[in-house]
């Protein structure tokens, strides 16, 4: 088992890398393809299905600055393939430099229960959760911009802003009465 | 004209779409060229309706040449109804010599011997097939054109399509055709579906197979979607290799339309936790079905994607392997502690 650790490569001259984690395999390539048209910085992309990461890559891969769980909301599939990919994850890792994007969350056959979960999940990591259209343009864009914004912060490249300090500000928070029957 | 031809018309303009009806009349050349100028396709399929019947009236057609007009769409339109496989067994010496006249005369001489009132209309497509349009009636009652079973079967193959047949019907039939293409015994090919043309390419490997020896590596050239070097793959390998095995059991290109596949389960409970249902004597009774617009695409993708395990395991890969989409599947060895020994059998 090859725990993935956020120190222990140097990183790249105005580069920043990325890691989708995605057990579909859907999503992540459009946002792959987006996030590298960035010009400011030098994006690179790392996709898998789930986590550990083969060994065999250890060598060429860069340090990783944010790694993003996608987790498509209709599927119970892809919510435990994330759970599951959880524990590969170095503890420092979770001082910023994870977040979860959630999609199909505005779909009628996503069950809440399953949102809910996605929530405490995000929130007991102090993570923060973001929500993605995967089926437009507009919305693969949109998640991209959100993206760049959190990698560029991780990846070192903000003067005066760390990723614990975001994260502080941006991290999923879960209302104490979720448990609660609502009233409506 | 009497009453039965005037309500199959009318059956008939009720079902065809309109878009359809010129160039099924025309292949029914029976109107004369006055008769189909004077047609107006763009009126309502009431008085399309009304016209036709003018016409038939004063030709003084009756319901055979109706459910010719009949035949003619069916066949141009086959993908219809749910459509039944069968397979003849055991044939004769001369059974490979069977031609279509033959084949015509005593089809119905065998099926009006075993029934009398039946109509019985052959028809041969140009791809070698030949139609079948049979009504059926009692021995009370008069054929009835309204439900009319139709019947493939690609001369000089064991295969036969049949569609909306009753269990009534099914003996005389299976009797029928077994004696007129000089076979001994016909069985069910446990293969069903919407699509005619589908369940044919399946049973008569009419489509792009999968040859397991075809892909000695991972298909390298079909992976090129990361052209990105910024992008790259982490688990590209397990990746290519899903690919591999889901075409290595279902092939690589286009396949036939399969509405669902059926499992029945005649196995033992097992499960440890549960005593009472473990030890009990019967085997536990249940079916699975998988229904999919196009079946043995989803499986394709399931596999090649990772959400079944690979190797595709043999109870799906047999669906086009052996042509069938309905098993049984029973214990191999009686009691608890056997293993999980299973064979497909049906």
């Amino acid at each position: 088992m090859s725990l993935l650790k956020p120190f222990s490569k140097l990183p790249g001259l105005n580069t920043a890398n990325i890691l989708l984690v995605e057990s579909e395999e859907q999503f992540q390539q459009s946002l792959a393809d987006a996030l590298v048209e960035e010009t400011a910085v030098t994006v690179n992309v790392r996709l898998a299905k789930s986590l550990p990461l083969p060994m065999e890559n250890e060598e060429s891969r860069p340090r990783i600055d944010l790694v993003v769980f996608i987790i498509n909301l209709t599927s119970e599939l892809s919510f435990q393939s994330a759970e599951a990919s959880l524990k590969y994850l170095d503890p420092g890792y979770f001082l910023g430099k994870v977040c979860f994007m959630v999609t199909n969350a505005r779909k009628a056959s996503a069950p809440t229960e399953r949102l809910d979960a996605v929530r405490k999940l995000a929130a007991s990591l102090h993570c923060p959760l973001l929500f993605a259209e995967d089926q437009t343009p507009d919305g693969v864009a949109n998640a991209t911009e959100r993206l760049l914004t959190i990698l560029k912060v991780s990846a070192g490249l903000v003067p005066m802003a760390t990723a614990l300090y975001l994260s502080n500000l941006t991290r999923c928070t879960v209302p104490p009465d979720i448990d609660q029957p609502s009233f409506d | 004209m009497d009453d039965s031809a005037k309500r199959l018309l009318q059956r008939f303009m009720r079902r065809i779409p309109t878009q359809m009806l010129k160039t099924t009349l025309e292949k029914w050349s029976r109107l004369t060229v006055a008769q189909q100028k004077s047609l107006d396709f763009t009126q309502s399929k009431w008085a399309l309706t009304e016209a036709l019947l003018d016409i038939c009236e004063e030709n003084k057609w009756t319901t055979k040449h109706i459910s010719e007009l009949e035949m003619i769409y069916v066949i141009d339109n086959p993908n219809q109804g749910m459509w039944h496989a069968f397979q003849l067994m055991d044939p004769e010496d001369d059974a490979h010599s069977v031609e279509l006249t033959q084949f015509k005369e005593q089809f119905k001489s065998h099926l009006s011997e075993l029934i009398r009132h039946v109509s019985v209309k052959i028809k041969k497509h140009t791809d070698e097939a030949v139609w079948i349009r049979i009504a059926w009636g009692d021995s009370y009652s008069r054929p009835n054109h309204l439900k009319p079973t139709y019947v493939v079967h690609y001369l000089q193959t064991p295969y036969v399509f049949v569609t909306s047949l009753t269990s009534k019907q099914k003996p005389l039939l299976s009797q029928a055709l077994v004696l007129s293409t000089r076979h001994h015994a016909i069985k069910d090919a446990n293969l069903s579906g919407k699509k005619f043309t589908a369940i044919r390419d399946l049973l008569m490997r009419q489509y792009q197979q999968a040859f397991p020896t075809k892909y000695p590596s991972p298909l390298k050239e079909k992976n090129q979607t990361v052209s990105n070097p910024l992008i790259e793959r982490e688990q590209a390998g397990p990746a290519a290799n899903r690919l591999q095995m889901a075409c290595e059991a279902f092939g690589d290109g286009m396949l036939p339309q399969l509405q669902s596949a059926v499992y029945k389960l005649e196995t033992k409970f097992r499960d440890q936790t549960n005593k009472t249902m473990t030890e009990r004597e019967e085997s536990f009774r249940c079916v699975v079905k998988f229904a999919s617009t196009n079946l043995l695409e989803s499986l394709r993708d399931c596999a090649s994607s990772g959400i079944a395990s690979t190797p595709v395991t043999p109870l799906l890969s047999s669906i086009p392997l052996k042509g069938r989409n309905y098993f049984v599947i029973t214990d191999n060895s009686p009691g608890p502690s056997s293993q999980m020994h299973q064979k497909t059998d049906g």
